[in-house]
Order: structure tokens, then C-alpha cells, then sequence
């Protein structure tokens, strides 16, 4: 017992160095965002920030106002919101149909969107972006159904999952209190499976904030920038690029992920992992 | 008046028709549940059920597993498609009508109260949904659940409740429908046997309460007995006898009625019915029993004139009583366990291959003996006069028809 | 009620059914099929058999990506997979203060996208070098592929992580009592006891790992971009630069041939490993 006491006192200063390390690269750009865009060279990026070097929030500002960067995240966000929603709506409904009715098709479809999710992207890029274009599904304001149609698979996968753990009986019971189909799934369905809406929206959020693909293919990138586009474009450093601004909006970038993990962590968690476990 | 009507009604599950595969696949075999019929079109899980349901009756669907009595319950409902025949609901034909509009409230075995609804709400779910008037519903639920015993548990979710609770909240789920017909399938089986025990007389209670027409469905033959006004027995999708708990204890139609109702279950046993004129008698290799006058006019009048005809004989445990050792007529048999279960003690005895259970008061067990039979022991018994009830050894049935 | 909701198929299904016809089914076979042709739209494709096929497969690139993303995955799944059930099993340890803070920490780096996360260990990677006196990764291959693992490992472990523990923590105190009883070491109750009731989670996070490893574009695309001179270039960046980065009319359906044998590869590889992990499960 003694022994194990010891063993956990030293696993705990091991972490705990280890935690540190493990933030450090953060911390790093949140370092050099501070500093003026000379000072942040190879060779001086471990060097804190000094009276001299520190360009307060100009890179912040510079960022936000000159480099787009506003505009990428707003464009990030309505992508993300309107495609989380249509997704998280869409597929509960069709999981649902897809499992009570299971008929020849159903089944089909059930396996075709298994499939779907081990298929690599690069097959579909080239064809998908094209058929976007020629659909018109290519602004920020309708990509979303391009979102639908890639990300499907695994949102059904993980709603059909749970609905097969849902009693028949208790729709039973609801079809004879006198429900029609529509109902049943609003009163009795939905409420009962709001932990999988939770993990199903985290796991697509997730995806879509961060895709760089998809967007950048289907979209006119002169005209609409996410933010990993963005990023992406200045990192291609095609002239001169401003270091400042481009660690203020990495920071910004990583921000308010880090907020709302901390906030809502145990939900992003536990959806994760029962993401990976249905699988 | 709700009085329901069941006529020729069948259930057969469709064989999965399957394409003709290139490679020339026949259709897959369907699943064998015991011992249902299997014909071209499918698996038989119900066929030939007649009954008549009266108003204010309580009528209990009884039989092991797989035998047809929910897939019936749920043809009632609406749950299932009814493949043939015609059920009706104060003379309407409702085969093709919508469970809602059936005006029938069903008590699932799970009970399936909505986890998301408080009490109150699960109870009110059904007269919301009608777009009944919030006084009257709120109206109606207090009444239920004062019925019930619930009103301190209106505002709590399903699962900060007890299985006995939720089955209470089941129940007034199905009260405040106040419908035509009440329907429940094998609501006490998810209980413990003391809560079961105590919920059976609530439920006995309940119905007088309530006073509606109930199709209840178990296979613990127990409640069925004590619950219902008529029982219907049901085995592999074909009704084996409807009647009175009392008609169906006493003159069981067949050899699967007689052995599943009762506990602990008849002695059972293969003889030779012999007669002699008038009276008859049942031989077995190492006794030979006479046969009570009352039943062998009745037998005379059923028509059992071979001089010889193979059956199976069955006598109830508790109408065997003990004898002296050696008595004119008395069996002996030998003690090969004695289950004490209180006040009667069951009592094993081989005779000759075969086992007989003998329940038998504690009080003249110890009387008859002196001390307790042990095991090895000889027990002499008889079986009491009228006893003894007798089936065709091939087609099972009762020699006696009613 | 099965039959009433079958009538709702155009509320339920038809959303969802036609969004996935088009958003992955018709790109999918259409790209099967322009695997076959020399084409520089869509629109008017040339049927050439499997020659496509054979240019892939006699690209010395290709074949360098594949040997190079093979490697690569070997190595991050071995690396991530005993790293996070080293910590996992760190992690369920009774009494272990601070765990709870520990997990959050290291599972942050999961959430940051590709292209960031390939950015910032650009800098981070550049400053080190800088410091050692060694080139960049824009001229430093293997600064570049060792790169790329530390940076999938300090994205990836966190994860996995979080599912080892769950499955650690699902497997039934009785045996670990039982273990105990007996007399076992913790070495020894860790490979006869805890390994064996891990195996679907094993199962879930090799899957995960080496599928991860496979499909690897954007950390690959920020970090390295497959600098210098496509040494460091994975598959699906080799893809990706066949079909855009290369003049020539007749890449495009060379890279749609990379492409469909890219796809037959992943899921040929996740079908073998479901099934060798798939067989050592223990039946509860």
C-alpha cells in the first residue's frame, strides 16, 4: 500500500511535467503573437516577449481587420452551424425510419452509409467538387447539404446505433395513446435520445470547423475563406506574410475551441467516446 | 358495452421471399419457434380463435411461451395485422381500424412509461394528444392516480420509481383513457414473487374498482386462475380450452391442459382402461385401480366402448391421500424426495418407474407414520374417488368430452 | 405502426437519402468510373481502359508515398497506441491526484484542426532545429517525418487515451478481485486479465489509428506540404498534388486511378485488422 502511495506521488509530478509540456506549443504562439513581426524569426521563437519586441494587440487587431480573419470565422461559423443542424435533424429522422422500418432498401442504405465512412476523401474530391459547382451548392450559405450528404454516414451510423436500444414498446404505447408517426418521434423519440443528439453534434462539429478539403474545393477561396483556408493560404506565403498577425489568428483559431472544451468537456468527452465505441 | 368478438382469426408470419439469386437460391427457411406450423406461406402463430368476450368480463389468455396468447393481445390492440377472420368491437369490424381509434388502453409487460414524462404528464399524454381541456385532464389524472395509490409520485420522472410503482402508473396510464376495453400483457412478470403476489390482489381489487371488460395475458397459470372470470389456454397458436378457472381444473380438456394447469403439475402416468360391462378399470403392470361409478357412466356416455383402450392416466397431487401400508387397492411407492413447504409436505414416490408427487398435510404426515418419511421409505397411498382423469394415449384429449 | 410510418418516407428518408446519393454515392461511382478515362472535366471523358491503373502503379512517387505512409502508419500506431494505455492505465489508477486534470490536458490538442496544428509545430519544429544547428524542414526529410509523428502522437494519444480508459474502466471489478485472490502481479494482471477484456477497445483504437495514419492530408499539407522535392509527400497529398498540381491533361485520371486504389487500400486494411483483433475478443 505504502508503495503505491509513492508510485502515485511520483505519476503525479510526471504528469504534471508532462502537462506542461504538453500545453507548451500554446502557449509558445500565444507568446509570439505578442511580439512584432521582426522578432519572431526560427531562431527566436522560445524567446519571450520583452518591452522591446512586444507589439501589444496590434497583431490581434491587424489580424481581425486586414488579413480577413473576421471574415473567415464568420464564414467558419454559419458553414458549421448550418451544417451541424441539417445533419444532427436530417439523419435522426432517417436512422429512425431506417431501423423501425428495415425493409430490403433500409438495409442497403444502412450498410452504403457504414461504407461511407471508411471511404478516403481523395476518392470522391475531385467528382464531388465538380457536382457541387454544377448543383450551385458552392457558397457558405449552401455547402451544408454537401455536409448532409458526406456526413451522413456517420451520423446515422451512431443515431441508428442508439435507436436499436430503444424499447418498441414504448412506441407501442405511444401509437395507441394516439400518435401518428410524426409525433411519436417529436413527443417520445427525440427526448429520449438527446445524449446521442450531444455526441453526434460534437463529433460533426468538430469535423466541419476544422475541414480544410472540402471547403477549399467547393468554394470560390477569393471569395470565401474559412479559417483553415485562410491559415493555409498565408502559410503558402505567397509574398510577404505578416508573422504577428498570423500567431494572433492561430490563437484566435484555438481560443475559443479551448473555451468551449473547458466548459462543456464532459459532454465532448463522453460524446467522443461513445463515437469510437459504436464504431 | 364493449363486448369483443374474435372469429377465425389467424396470424401467420410470411416467409422473407427472396429474389432468385443467379445461383438458384431457394427461400431461406423461416426460424422454427417450437412447435408452430410451418405451411407455404409462412409460420402459423395464431389459427382458429374463436371467443366472445362480454361486457365487464375479465378474460385471461394462458400457455408457455411462443404459444400465440400476445401476438393475439397485440392483434386486439392493433399492434399486428390480423392475416384472416374478423374482430370486432361492439359488433363493429375493426380488423383495418387504427389502434388509436379502437378505444382500447393497453399495460405492457415493460410497462414503457415515457422516461422524458414526469407521472402526471405519461397519465395526461394520451388526452393531451386529443386536445382535451387541461381542467378535465388534470381532472381525470388526480382521480387515476387517487385510485392507484400515486398521488404523491405525480411529479417524479419514471426512473426515480419502483417496479411496483411503475406498474401502478401503467395502470392509470390505461385508466384515464377510460376505455372500452382493457388489455395487458403479462404485467406482473417484471416483478418480484412477493411484490407479484401483492399486486395480484391489487389488480383483483382494482377490477372491481374499474368494473371494464380486461384481456389479460400471462403463462404463470397462477394468475391466471385467480384473476379471470373465463381462462382461455393456448399452446403452438391453437386454443386447447376455454372456461372457468373451476371447469378448467376440474375437467381438463386434454393432456396439455390438465399438466399445465395446477401446481404443483398431475401425476402422470400410462395404463390400460379396461371394461367390464358397465364399470370400468385401470390397470397399470404393479396396481390396478377401480374406476368410480359417477365416471364410468360418464365415460359409458362418451362413447368409450373398446374393451380395451390405451391411455394416459392423471391424478391430481392433492387428491391423493395416504393409507394404510398393505390396503385393498392402495399403491406403494418409494420416498425418493420429501420437499417441506410449511404447512403440506410434497412428497416423491416412485412407483415402478414412474413418479408421483403426493402433496400431503404436515400434520397427517407425521400422523401416518409416527415420524417423517425419509428417503428409501415405502409411502402407501390411493387416489381419492373421481380423481382420476383419463386421456387418449394418442390423441391426448380427455376421454370425457364435456 | 410500422406500416403507418412506412408512408412517411419522403419527411424521413428523403432528405438524408438524396443528400447522400449526392454527396457521396453518385461522386463515388462517377469517380470509379473516371478512374477509367483521360479527362480534364467532368463533362467530356475519354474511355481508356486500365492505363491510368498501370501509370499509377509505375509512378516512382507513388510508390514512394505508399512505402512512406505505410511506414508512417506502422510507426504512430505502435507509438500512440502504447503511449495512451501506458497513461490510461496510469490514469485508472485509484488515488492518483490531479488524473482528472491530466486527461483534459492532454485530450486539448484533438480539438485543434489540421492545418493549425501543422503550423504550429512548423515553428515549433523550425525553433528547435534552429537552435541544434540542423536545416529546416523545408530541406529536412527526416526532421520532416519525425515531425509529422510527434505531431499526430501529441493529437492522437489524448484520444486514444480517453477510450482506454472508458474501456478500462468497463471491464468487471470482479475480475480484477478475482485476480487478486489469486495472487497476481500487477505485470502479469495487466497482460493475462486487463489486455484481453480491452481487446474491442484495442480493436476500436487500432482501427482508428491506422485509418488516421492512411488518410493523412491536412497535418501532412501544413507541416511539410511534402517538402523537400515530395520526400515527405503521404498518400493522399501525392493524390491530391497528381490532380491539381500537376500540367498534363492525361493526371487527372491518373490521379482518379490513385485514387480508387488508394480507397480499395483503407478499406482493405481496416476489413484484415477488424478481423485479426475481432477474433481475439474475449465473450463477456
Amino acid at each position: 500500500m505504502q508503495r503505491e502511495k509513492i508510485t502515485n506521488r511520483i505519476l503525479t509530478v510526471v504528469f504534471t511535467v508532462l502537462s506542461l509540456a504538453w500545453i507548451y506549443p500554446m502557449v509558445m504562439i500565444l507568446v509570439n503573437s505578442f511580439k512584432q513581426n521582426t522578432a519572431i524569426t526560427t531562431g527566436t521563437a522560445f524567446n519571450p516577449v520583452t518591452a522591446e519586441t512586444s507589439a501589444g494587440i496590434a497583431n490581434y487587431i491587424s489580424a481581425l481587420t486586414k488579413q480577413g480573419f473576421a471574415a473567415a470565422f464568420g464564414y467558419t461559423l454559419v458553414i458549421t452551424l448550418t451544417s451541424v443542424a441539417l445533419i444532427l435533424v436530417c439523419c435522426s429522422m432517417c436512422a429512425w425510419y431506417v431501423v423501425r422500418v428495415n425493409n430490403k432498401f433500409c438495409k442497403a442504405l444502412y450498410y452504403l452509409f457504414v461504407f461511407s465512412m471508411v471511404v478516403p476523401f481523395q476518392m470522391l474530391m475531385f467528382t464531388l467538387s465538380s457536382l457541387a459547382d454544377s448543383m450551385g451548392l458552392n457558397t457558405p450559405y449552401n455547402i451544408c447539404f454537401i455536409y448532409l450528404g458526406f456526413g451522413a454516414g456517420l451520423a446515422v451510423f451512431m443515431f441508428a446505433g442508439f435507436v436499436k436500444t430503444i424499447p418498441l414498446e414504448i412506441e407501442e404505447a405511444a401509437t395507441i395513446d394516439g400518435c401518428s408517426p410524426v409525433q411519436t418521434f417529436f413527443h417520445v423519440v427525440l427526448p429520449i435520445m438527446k445524449p446521442t443528439y450531444i455526441s453526434v453534434g460534437i463529433l460533426e462539429t468538430m469535423w466541419v470547423w476544422n475541414d480544410y478539403l472540402l471547403p477549399y474545393l467547393v468554394l470560390d477561396s477569393t471569395k470565401y475563406k474559412t479559417i483553415p483556408i485562410l491559415i493555409q493560404y498565408f502559410r503558402g506565403g505567397y509574398g510577404h506574410v505578416e508573422l504577428g498577425p498570423m500567431m494572433a489568428c492561430i490563437m484566435m483559431t484555438i481560443l475559443p475551441i479551448i473555451i468551449v472544451y473547458l466548459l462543456c468537456q464532459r459532454f465532448i468527452i463522453s460524446g467522443v467516446v461513445s463515437g469510437a465505441v459504436k464504431g | 358495452m364493449a363486448e369483443i368478438v374474435l372469429k377465425n382469426i389467424k396470424k401467420i408470419y410470411p416467409n422473407e421471399k427472396t429474389k432468385k439469386h443467379r445461383f438458384g437460391k431457394k427461400a431461406k427457411e423461416p426460424e422454427k419457434k417450437s412447435n408452430l406450423q410451418v405451411t407455404d406461406e409462412g409460420v402459423v402463430a395464431v389459427q382458429d380463435f374463436n371467443l366472445t368476450v362480454h361486457d365487464r368480463e375479465f378474460v385471461v389468455l394462458v400457455g408457455p411461451s411462443g404459444c400465440g396468447k400476445s401476438t393475439t393481445l397485440r392483434m386486439i390492440a392493433g399492434l399486428e395485422d390480423i392475416s384472416s377472420g374478423d374482430l370486432l368491437i361492439d359488433g363493429k369490424r375493426v380488423n383495418d381500424v387504427a389502434p388509436k381509434d379502437r378505444d382500447i388502453a393497453m399495460v405492457f409487460q415493460s410497462y414503457a412509461l415515457y422516461p422524458n414524462m414526469t407521472v402526471y404528464e405519461n397519465m395526461a399524454f394520451t388526452l393531451k394528444l386529443k386536445k382535451v381541456d387541461p381542467k378535465v385532464i388534470d381532472e381525470k389524472v388526480r382521480s387515476a392516480a387517487e385510485t392507484l395509490g400515486i398521488t404523491q409520485y405525480l411529479d417524479r420522472k419514471p426512473k426515480a420509481l419502483s417496479g411496483g410503482q411503475r406498474q401502478r402508473v401503467a395502470i392509470g396510464r390505461a385508466i384515464v383513457r377510460d376505455p372500452k376495453v382493457f388489455l395487458m400483457d403479462e404485467p406482473l412478470s417484471n416483478l418480484d414473487a412477493k411484490l407479484r403476489n401483492q399486486m395480484r390482489a391489487e389488480l383483483i381489487k382494482l377490477r372491481h374498482k374499474v368494473n371494464g371488460t380486461f384481456i389479460y395475458v400471462t403463462h404463470d397459470q397462477t394468475e391466471a386462475m385467480t384473476l379471470g372470470d373465463r381462462i382461455v389456454v393456448m399452446r403452438d397458436g391453437f386454443v386447447q380450452q376455454i372456461g372457468t378457472p373451476q371447469e378448467v381444473f376440474n375437467h381438463p380438456s386434454n393432456l396439455f391442459v390438465a399438466g399445465f394447469i395446477g401446481m404443483p403439475q398431475m401425476n402422470f402416468f400410462p395404463a390400460t382402461l379396461v371394461r367390464d360391462g358397465a364399470s370400468y378399470q385401470l390397470k397399470t403392470p404393479k396396481f390396478t385401480v377401480d374406476i368410480a361409478p359417477d365416471t364410468c357412466k360418464k365415460l359409458a356416455a362418451s362413447g368409450v366402448d373398446a374393451a380395451e383402450t390405451d391411455v394416459t392416466a392423471g391424478a391430481r397431487p392433492e387428491q391423493i391421500e395416504l393409507v394404510a401400508p398393505g390396503e385393498k387397492g392402495a399403491i406403494c411407492g418409494k420416498v425418493v424426495v420429501s420437499e417441506l413447504m410449511g404447512a403440506t409436505v410434497h412428497v416423491h414416490a416412485d412407483v415402478n418407474g414412474s413418479e408421483f408427487v403426493l402433496v400431503i398435510n404436515t400434520v397427517d404426515f407425521d400422523k401416518s407414520k409416527g415420524s417423517s418419511f425419509g428417503i428409501g421409505d415405502d409411502v402407501w397411498f390411493k387416489f381419492e374417488p373421481d380423481a382420476v382423469h383419463l386421456f387418449d394415449k394418442e390423441t391426448e384429449k380427455n376421454l370425457i368430452q364435456a | 405502426m410500422v406500416k403507418s410510418l412506412r408512408k412517411w418516407w419522403p419527411l424521413f428518408l428523403l432528405p438524408t437519402a438524396l443528400s447522400f446519393a449526392f454527396g457521396f454515392v453518385i461522386p463515388f461511382v462517377e469517380g470509379l468510373y473516371l478512374s477509367f478515362c483521360r479527362f480534364i472535366s467532368i463533362s467530356n471523358p475519354k474511355f481508356v481502359g486500365i492505363s491510368n491503373y498501370v501509370a499509377a502503379l509505375a509512378d516512382p512517387q507513388f510508390a514512394h508515398s505508399f512505402w512512406l505512409t505505410a511506414l508512417f502508419t506502422i510507426v504512430i500506431t505502435v507509438l500512440i497506441n502504447v503511449i495512451a494505455l501506458a497513461i490510461a492505465l496510469c490514469f485508472t489508477r485509484k488515488g492518483l491526484k490531479g488524473s482528472n486534470g491530466f486527461r483534459t490536458v492532454f485530450f486539448m490538442p484533438n480539438l485543434i484542426g489540421g492545418i493549425v496544428l501543422g503550423y504550429i509545430w512548423q515553428i515549433l519544429i523550425n525553433g528547435v532545429l534552429t537552435i541544434v544547428g540542423q536545416q529546416l524542414l523545408a530541406l529536412n526529410t527526416v526532421a520532416g517525418f519525425w515531425g509529422l509523428v510527434i505531431l499526430m502522437l501529441w493529437q492522437q494519444v489524448g484520444y486514444m487515451m480517453i477510450i482506454y480508459i472508458a474501456g478500462l474502466q468497463s471491464i468487471p471489478s470482479d475480475y480484477l478481485e478475482a485476480a487478486k485472490v489469486d495472487g497476481a502481479t500487477a505485470w502479469q494482471t495487466l497482460w493475462k486479465v486487463k489486455i484481453p477484456n480491452l481487446m474491442p477497445t484495442i480493436t476500436i483504437c487500432l482501427f482508428l489509428t491506422i485509418t488516421n495514419g492512411f488518410k493523412l492530408f491536412d497535418q501532412n499539407l501544413a507541416l511539410t506540404g511534402g517538402a523537400p522535392d515530395h520526400s515527405t509527400e503521404l498518400l493522399a497529398l501525392n493524390i491530391y498534388n497528381t490532380f491539381y498540381a500537376r500540367a498534363g491533361a492525361k493526371w487527372m485520371g491518373i490521379g482518379q486511378a490513385k485514387a480508387v486504389i488508394f480507397c480499395i487500400l483503407v478499406i482493405c486494411i481496416s476489413m484484415i485488422q477488424l478481423r485479426a483483433t475481432q477474433s481475439k475478443e474475449v465473450q463477456q
